[in-house]
Formats: C-alpha cells, sequence, structure tokens
C-alpha cells in the first residue's frame, strides 16, 4: 500500500515537473515581445532593450527556467510586470476568491448530481431516467457562457434576487461576495453536474447489475440497503475521479463564467494578465492550475483505494 | 496600445460572449415583456432636469494595473480625467474652441507668441489658488522626458519650455518656436489638463486639481469614487457623488446595467444587438453620440500595392460609403467619403469625388493591378470592424477588386496588425481640432501616422495653414489639406459612426461630445 501512494505521489512530482517546463516554454512562444507590450508602442528602442535586460530575456531560455523554478519552490513567483506587485500575494487574492465559488459549486454540484445520478440509474429507462438524462444532457451541451447569461436574466434582470456582475475588486470581503457567489455556482454546477449525473448513472447500473447485489438481495436485504450498503460504494468508484477531474476544471479554468459575472477570481486574472503579456503572474497561475489538477487526481485515486480492497491489495499480490 | 484608439481593453472573450449573451437577452427579453424583437433605437435620452445630489455608478472597462491619474502621462481613465481637472482650452459642442481656465487667449501679428489670460478666483481641490505659474509648471511636466507623455511628441517640437514667461499671476506667455495659429487647440488634448505646480511626482495618485469632483479613491483597474468639489469656480455639480466600477467583458458591463446595477457605460460603443436589448428594458436605454467614431481602412502606403497612387484612388472609388452604412452601422452614422474631418468640425469640406468602379477599374489597368487581390484584417477588438470589411469587400466588388478578410486576434490586433500588415480596420474617437489631427495622424513621421504617408507638399500646406493668422483664409487651407488626403492619402475613410451609450432610464442631462464629458449638469431623477 505504500509502495502504490510513494509510486503515484512520485508519477505526480514527475508530472508536475513536466508542466511547469510545458508551462514556460508555452508562455516564451506568446505572440507579442514583452518588452514593447509593457512599454507600450511609442516606446523608444533604447527602453525596450533596457527592460528586455531588466527581465533578464537576455539571457538563454534555459537560465531563466531554473531562475524561475527555484523562486517558485520558495513560493517565490517574482514581481508582476505590470503592478510591480508580489506575484505570490495577488494571485492568492484572486485565487481565494475562485475558492469560494469552487466550494459552493462543489457542495451543491457534487451532492445534487450524486443523488440525481443514483435516481437515474435506479429507475432506468424509467421517466425519472429520461428527465434527468436529457437535462443533463442539455447542461452538457450548452456553454457555460449561455448558461451564466440565461441566470443572469432571469434572476439578476427579469427577478432582481441577485447581482448580475460583481462590483468590488479582488479585496472584497466574503460578506461581499456571497451575494454574488450563487449564479456563477449554479452556472458551473449546471455544466459540470451533467458528467457527473451520467458517470454515476452508469455505475449504478453496473453495480446493480452485479453479481454481489444479486446476492444481497436474495439474502433478502431491502432494496434501500442494498443500495446504500453494497452498491453506493462501489458506484461512487468510477464517480470520483469525474468529479476530480471537474474539480480542476473548476479551480483552474473559470475564466469564462468569471467573466460573464466580472468576478474576481483566478480566470479574470488569468486573462488580463495574458492581454497585459504579465509573464510572472500567467506562469504562477499555470504552475498552481498543475498543482491543483495534479492533487486533486492523486486525492481520487487514494480516495479510490480507500473505497475499494481489491486495489489496496493491488501492490502486494503483484 | 494606441492611446486615442478606443481605450478598453475590451476581453478576449467579449465579442465570443456578446452576440451569444444578446441572442439569449434578447430572446428572454422577449419571452417576458411581450416587446417586439427588434425594437428601433431610440434617437436620444430622456431630456428634462435631474434632481440635486446623488451618486451616478459608471462602469467603465479596466485598463491595467499601471494606470494614472497624472494626465500628461495616462493612457486610459479618461472618466476620472475630465471630471478631476481643467485644461487652459476646450472643445465646444459646435467645434470651436471654448474657454475654459483660460479666460482668453491671444496671439501676436505672426501667431508666434501667444498670451494666456487665466481665470481669476479658481482654486485647486487642496485649497490652492491657481496662477499662470501652474499652467506653465502643467506645460514643462508634459514636455519633461521622463513624464513620457503621448502628447509631448506633438508640442515639443513648438515650444521651447525655458522661454515660457509668466509676467503676473494670471498670465501666461507661450513663445512658439515656429508661427501657429492653431497652437491653442493642441492643448485640448486629454493630456493637457493642469496639474498643481510642483505636483508630478504624486500627481498619479493624489488626482487634485481643479476640476467640479475631487478625489476620494482610486485604484488602478479596479473602483473608485468621486465627491462633487463645491467651490468648483463654475459651480458645484448637480450629483453628489460618482462611483466607477470596472467591468472587463462588455456583455457583463450590459448585464450591470440592465439589473440596476449601474447607471452608465463609458467607454463602450455597444454593438446593435446589445443596444437593441438594452434599449427594450425598462431602466435602462440608449443614448447617442453623434459620429463619434472615425471609422478608418488604412492602406500602408509603404507596402505594395499602395505605394501606387493610383491603386489607393482606385480603391476609395471603387467602393459606396453610403452602401457600407447602411451594412455596417444600420444607417446610425454618415458617409466619410474618405474625409477624415467629421462633418461636425467646423473646417469640414463636402466636395469628394463620387463612388466609380469603372474609373477605379481603370485606374488599377493603368497602374498593373487589374483583378487586384488583397488581405483586409480585421478583429472583434471592435464590433464594426467586420461588418465593415465585409460591406468594404461587398461594395469593390464591382471594380473588380478582390478582398479577402482576415480576421486577426483581439488583444494583439494593435501590436501585431495596426501599421503592420497592408490593409485592415481601425477606428479613433472623433472630437480633435482638424491641427491635431492632420498632424498627429497624417504629417510625415507622426508617431501615429498609421498609413506611413509622407508627403513633402502636404506637410507644407499644413505648415502653412497653422502659419496663416487669417481665420477664414486658414481654413480654406484646412480645406485643401482635406482634397488633398482625399485624392493622395492612404487612409479610406468609410464613415463616421454614432456610439451608442447606455445609460438608465433615470440619467438626465447626459451630455458628451469627442473627449468632452459634462459633469456639472449629468444627474439623476427620481433615483
Amino acid at each position: 500500500m505504500f509502495s502504490f501512494i510513494a509510486r503515484r505521489a512520485g508519477a505526480a512530482v514527475g508530472t508536475l515537473f513536466l508542466s511547469s517546463v510545458l508551462v514556460f516554454l508555452a508562455v516564451q512562444a506568446l505572440p507579442g515581445d514583452v518588452a514593447t507590450q509593457v512599454l507600450g508602442k511609442d516606446a523608444t528602442p533604447d527602453a525596450v532593450s533596457a527592460l528586455r535586460e531588466k527581465l533578464k530575456l537576455d539571457q538563454p531560455a534555459w537560465e531563466r527556467y531554473i531562475d524561475w523554478i527555484g523562486g517558485a519552490l520558495h513560493g517565490d513567483f517574482g514581481l508582476s510586470l505590470v503592478s510591480g506587485k508580489a506575484v505570490g500575494g495577488e494571485v492568492g487574492l484572486y485565487l481565494g476568491n475562485s475558492a469560494l465559488i469552487a466550494l459552493v459549486t462543489v457542495l451543491f454540484a457534487v451532492t445534487g448530481s450524486i443523488v440525481l445520478g443514483i435516481l437515474a440509474g435506479l429507475y432506468r429507462d424509467r421517466w425519472p431516467d429520461h428527465l434527468i438524462s436529457t437535462v443533463s444532457l442539455i447542461g452538457m451541451s450548452v456553454p457555460e457562457f449561455v448558461v451564466a447569461t440565461v441566470l443572469v436574466l432571469c434572476f439578476s434582470v427579469a427577478l432582481p434576487w441577485f447581482p448580475a456582475v460583481v462590483l468590488y475588486g479582488p479585496e472584497a470581503s466574503v460578506g461581499q461576495l456571497m451575494p454574488a457567489v450563487w449564479l456563477p455556482a449554479l452556472a458551473l454546477a449546471v455544466v459540470m453536474a451533467a458528467y457527473i449525473v451520467r458517470m454515476a448513472r452508469t455505475s449504478v447500473i453496473d453495480v446493480m447489475a452485479s453479481e454481489y447485489v444479486t446476492t444481497a438481495r436474495l439474502k433478502g436485504l431491502s432494496t434501500w440497503r442494498v443500495v446504500t450498503r453494497h452498491a453506493l460504494p462501489s458506484a461512487l468508484l468510477p464517480t470520483l475521479h469525474v468529479i476530480a477531474l471537474n474539480v480542476a476544471w473548476l479551480a483552474g479554468g473559470v475564466a469564462v463564467v468569471e467573466n460573464v459575472f466580472n468576478y474576481p477570481g483566478i480566470g479574470k486574472l488569468m486573462l488580463a494578465s495574458v492581454q497585459n503579456r504579465d509573464l510572472p503572474v500567467i506562469q504562477a497561475i499555470a504552475l498552481i492550475s498543475a498543482v491543483v489538477y495534479v492533487v486533486c487526481n492523486l486525492a481520487a485515486d487514494l480516495g479510490a483505494m480507500a473505497l475499494n480492497p481489491k486495489l489496496r491489495t493491488r501492490g502486494r499480490t503483484r | 496600445m494606441p492611446d486615442i484608439h478606443h481605450p478598453g481593453r475590451r476581453s478576449v472573450l467579449a465579442a465570443a460572449t456578446a452576440g451569444a449573451a444578446s441572442l439569449g437577452a434578447s430572446w428572454l427579453l422577449t419571452g417576458c415583456t411581450g416587446a417586439s424583437a427588434a425594437p428601433a433605437l431610440p434617437m436620444d435620452a430622456k431630456g428634462g432636469s435631474p434632481d440635486r445630489g446623488g451618486t451616478l455608478r459608471i462602469a467603465r472597462p479596466p485598463a491595467s494595473d499601471a494606470e494614472t491619474l497624472d494626465p500628461a502621462s495616462a493612457l486610459s481613465a479618461y472618466e476620472y480625467l475630465g471630471a478631476l481637472y481643467n485644461r487652459l482650452v476646450r472643445v465646444g459642442a459646435n467645434g470651436d474652441l471654448v474657454p475654459d481656465l483660460a479666460e482668453s487667449w491671444e496671439p501676436d501679428a505672426k501667431a508666434r507668441t501667444w498670451t494666456f489670460r487665466i481665470r481669476a478666483g479658481v482654486t485647486f481641490h487642496d485649497g490652492r489658488k491657481l496662477t499662470s505659474a501652474d499652467a506653465a509648471y502643467t506645460l514643462r511636466h508634459i514636455l519633461a522626458k521622463e513624464t513620457a507623455s503621448p502628447q509631448a511628441a506633438v508640442l515639443a517640437p513648438l515650444i521651447d519650455t525655458k522661454k515660457l514667461r509668466t509676467p503676473d499671476a494670471h498670465t501666461l506667455v507661450v513663445p512658439l518656436k515656429t508661427p501657429n495659429a492653431e497652437f491653442p487647440s493642441l492643448l485640448t488634448h486629454y493630456n493637457c489638463y493642469v496639474i498643481p505646480d510642483g505636483s508630478a511626482r504624486g500627481i498619479g495618485r493624489t488626482g487634485v486639481g481643479t476640476g467640479p469632483f475631487k478625489l476620494e479613491s482610486f485604484t488602478p483597474a479596479g473602483p473608485g469614487r468621486i465627491t462633487a468639489y463645491k467651490d468648483h469656480w463654475a459651480g458645484r455639480p448637480v450629483l453628489d457623488a460618482i462611483d466607477f466600477y470596472s467591468v472587463a467583458d462588455m456583455s457583463a458591463r450590459s448585464n450591470a446595467l440592465l439589473a440596476g446595477q449601474v447607471d452608465l457605460l463609458s467607454q463602450t460603443n455597444l454593438d446593435f444587438a446589445t443596444a437593441r436589448v438594452v434599449a427594450a428594458s425598462d431602466r435602462a436605454t440608449i443614448a447617442r453620440v453623434e459620429n463619434a467614431q472615425w471609422y478608418v481602412l488604412p492602406m500602408l502606403t509603404t507596402e505594395k500595392p499602395f505605394t501606387d497612387v493610383r491603386v489607393r484612388q482606385a480603391m476609395k472609388l471603387a467602393y459606396d460609403p453610403e452602401h457600407v452604412v447602411k451594412v455596417a452601422l444600420q444607417g446610425a452614422g454618415t458617409a466619410g467619403w474618405d474625409n477624415p474631418v467629421p462633418p461636425s468640425d467646423p473646417a469640414h469640406i463636402t466636395a469628394h469625388p463620387k463612388h466609380d468602379p469603372e474609373q477605379a477599374r481603370h485606374l488599377l489597368k493603368k497602374a498593373g493591378h487589374e483583378g487586384l487581390t488583397v488581405d483586409l484584417y480585421t478583429s472583434s477588438y471592435d464590433p464594426v470592424f467586420t461588418p465593415m470589411a465585409l460591406a468594404y469587400q461587398d461594395s469593390a466588388k464591382r471594380a473588380g477588386i478582390r478582398i479577402r478578410v482576415k480576421t486577426a486576434s483581439a488583444d494583439s490586433y494593435y501590436t501585431q496588425i495596426w501599421m503592420k500588415k497592408p490593409l485592415m480596420a481601425t477606428y479613433w474617437y472623433t472630437g480633435r481640432p482638424v491641427d491635431q489631427l492632420f498632424t498627429q495622424v497624417f504629417r510625415s513621421g507622426s508617431s501615429y501616422n498609421e498609413t506611413a504617408w509622407s508627403d513633402k507638399g502636404f506637410d507644407a500646406l499644413l505648415d502653412r495653414a497653422r502659419q496663416e493668422t487669417d481665420d477664414e483664409r486658414r481654413r480654406e487651407l484646412y480645406g485643401e489639406a482635406q482634397t488633398f488626403v482625399v485624392e493622395k492619402g492612404g487612409a479610406m475613410t468609410p464613415m463616421f459612426a454614432d456610439r451608442l451609450v447606455g445609460i438608465s432610464r433615470k440619467v438626465r442631462g447626459y451630455a458628451e461630445h469627442g473627449f468632452e464629458f459634462d459633469y456639472l449638469g449629468i444627474g439623476l431623477k427620481g433615483a
């Protein structure tokens, strides 16, 4: 079991190293010279070359990579090229705001969609299944900005229950952000729920058709007991990975929804930084997103192991 | 990022989402209110007088974390600048110069030395009295190298800062290096707001000026607040305060207006679909700023085939600007006929060659470019770019010109495409005086000369015009300059478009032209 954890952790570190290299290379490949983008088009050639020197753009790429990754390991992501503030603190601020949405989304979307998925699986091919499957399919197919816009028009414009956009900056308190969290979370939940619903449904159907559920039923256990004690843990297993991937997507890729709601989160910061070619910020966000992805996947694997005795012992039987 | 173009860095997503958003919006509003699918856009905002007091909430596009309130070097934050500061002279609604902090100004006989009488009884927000020393300091600050003011390139060849004189507290004497009868018009630029003597170091954060509002808070690319300055020399403004909010996405900005979270969208020219949705709403409506946007298809005169003046002429004769106005603006604008001087400018001349595809064909044949094929670059940076390009493409077909419309990425459009590709779409705000317009955009070697056009004859004509002290004669010379640009220049000006501004139905007294905004008169009714 420990060797399994060690192996998975090793793979995670390897993945992170590879993604840090890819992030670095990708950012280097952004069109537009950094120095000219920062100084504006009226900059004199002298100023541009001075800035290039200051940003160490004249050094070879591998040296700059070592510099950057060395700092990142100590939590030092450098200074923003645009605001001049420390990147770590700024990114942390926005990341915290995004985490608020992510938390609400996960609480509602994950619990809600697991329940719906199980219901659909249990009522396979009957009307609750048809209804849930159709609605989740629609949710999956509609892009999140459409969902978000429709939500705004319904619940901010037509019925003024929630704010349409966030007018506060990144320093807003949780209390200030709270009223504005529900619509973005709902929009993300709709898009995310579809995957989880479908995965949970399929797993429940598979498990309910398995031999041990048949055995449990033959033993005379009530359907409720069969479902909660025997079917659910096994059905949740494959769903875990889907949830993990979705949570990672939440943390890293909510740029679209955050822009519709003007929510001061990491997605919005990322977009602004790409537009300003604020390289240290872009690199930090990309690296943090990679960490979130890897950690979520690792957690899903370990969670799966906890739920599945077979996986737990695999290290030994081999 | 050119400062005088659309100042907002619209998000990459804006254009992608705006279309779908407005589709959704119009569908929903139609469903909810039963309004017709395409209501006509109102011509004007509601009249009537506002109630005294209240706070106006404005959503603006964030520029960058490097934003500053130092007017000399500011490339954004226009809303703050106009409210916090005054200039010596400003542009009136009819395009003429009107007094601001200077009560009057006059040249000597040769227009080589200008004397400005500075208004008495004006105080800065910190209580200090305005004197001519502040005006002189402002000019020196603009011209100082470390300020890096975009306006320095225009003023530096004219003013020798060492020779500025302030014979008394309310007189400023500006000796010029070369005679210029249009000099005061150059001071209407938004980089020329007057700041207190010696304030250069802190002005970017303090925002101390003589304007109708004083600064309470300011966050670069974030929220801010200004409050009425009760001792303003022209009387106190109607409003008590203005709150500014930064909203990057255009559809998010209009959603905020529709939901009643803000009262006005600044620096936002709404696309037609969104404008219809806004106009159909109970809370918001559309105000127009007539001919506020000057749309251009610049041809780089240093790139083939546009090095040949016959090709440029053919490109202009080939298309019908009336058609472009009809298609791209749905009629909300005026045909430009390749004359960059807007119809509202007193110097504007109406003479122009007619649309003539046959003549265009003939010219192309003579230049050896029969059946010309060129790429025309656009982007989603502005909602009108692509419709304009397609309308041009359609119209030019009759002259046998094949246009391939190419869409480039919006976020690097002004660094990768503008002034680099031989033919592309762009626009400017109108409202700059005619001499400033020609000097900045058409004179040889100017940094904003987007067609890289260089014509000694034209430059000489400009020099003659700005030295001419007889107003009537000078106006004629600027007329000749327009003809020059229409016949030989590299810029096609298909049209001037109305800017469609989203405002709350509670807003009264909204008035805007060029870079001028009436902060004194604007207010709210029943807020």
